[in-house]
């Protein structure tokens, strides 16, 4: 699955289109910057990676490979997750180890889009949930990153009871994903 | 770092695989402070964790999109 079918729109500002990249993109730049989290955070590293390759996705000129806009973000999550440990001054961080791996390219592989089958599952475990972890789940699987005070607010609960009915709506479809046969991480 | 209980530990790393993310004077994206409560093991279970939860956001959207992904698009969307 080559992801540079989206650049010539991405490249003329079309943030839908950048929206689809990502869409494919993000499990392979994630992936990429596990090395790194035990000492940055990851999910800050991730959207300001993201942010800034929109930002330069403008001046890609493909080289003939695939996904050559995605393997410029893994370099530019790398560079930035280097960058932070850096500014951290972390103690005992080996910087050209870390170097090293910001030189080992990582596979770019896109992701393709869910599987239906898969899509099916996760619905009818979803519904079998009981009504206050269905919506703590609901609430942060559709959020665009407010923050879970904000969420708890709009559901009228208190951040930790939010926090609570989450554990609990995770686990139970989990539970109920892995009786399918589904384990998070093989299947997706 | 406080000591936690289990429970306590594990609302830490359930609140790092939000996407949510302050911005400091300079209009960075912060680390989550929930992050600096964790230590290693647990800055690299939230990591695993958050992986686990956008598969199923993507899975959850018709679009596909997670909410990292929302989170960044609606960013961009916002600039001038």
């Amino acid at each position: 699955m080559d992801l540079d079918a989206h650049l010539s729109e991405i490249q003329s500002g079309d943030a839908d289109a950048f929206g689809r990249w990502v869409a494919g993109a993000e499990p392979a730049l994630r992936a990429s910057l596990r090395s790194f989290a035990a000492r940055v955070d990851t999910e800050a590293v991730l959207q300001e990676a993201l942010l800034r390759v929109w930002q330069v996705a403008p001046k890609v000129i493909p080289d003939g490979r695939p996904n050559s806009l995605l393997r410029l973000a893994l370099r530019v999550a790398k560079n930035r997750a280097l960058s932070e440990l850096r500014r951290a001054r972390v103690v005992g961080v080996d910087d050209e180890k870390f170097a090293r791996l910001v030189e080992e390219e990582s596979e770019a592989i896109a992701t393709p889009p869910p599987d239906p089958m898969l899509r099916r599952a996760f619905e009818d475990c979803r519904s079998a949930l009981p009504p206050q972890p269905s919506n703590v789940l609901a609430a942060r699987l559709e959020s665009s990153g407010e923050s879970d005070e904000t969420l708890a607010m709009m559901l009228g609960m208190r951040a930790n009871t939010f926090l609570q009915n989450f554990t609990r709506a995770r686990k139970l479809l989990l539970d109920c994903l892995q009786k399918k046969g589904i384990t998070l991480g093989e299947a997706t | 770092m406080t000591p936690q209980t289990p429970e306590q530990r594990n609302e830490l790393v359930l609140s790092v695989t939000s996407a949510h993310r302050d911005r400091d004077a300079h209009g960075e994206i912060r680390a989550h402070r929930a992050w600096h409560d964790l230590d290693e093991a647990g800055r690299i279970e939230a990591h695993d964790e958050t992986r686990k939860l956008r598969a199923l956001e993507s899975v959850a959207s018709a679009d596909g999109l997670t909410s990292t992904a929302r989170a960044v698009l609606s960013r961009i969307k916002r600039a001038p």
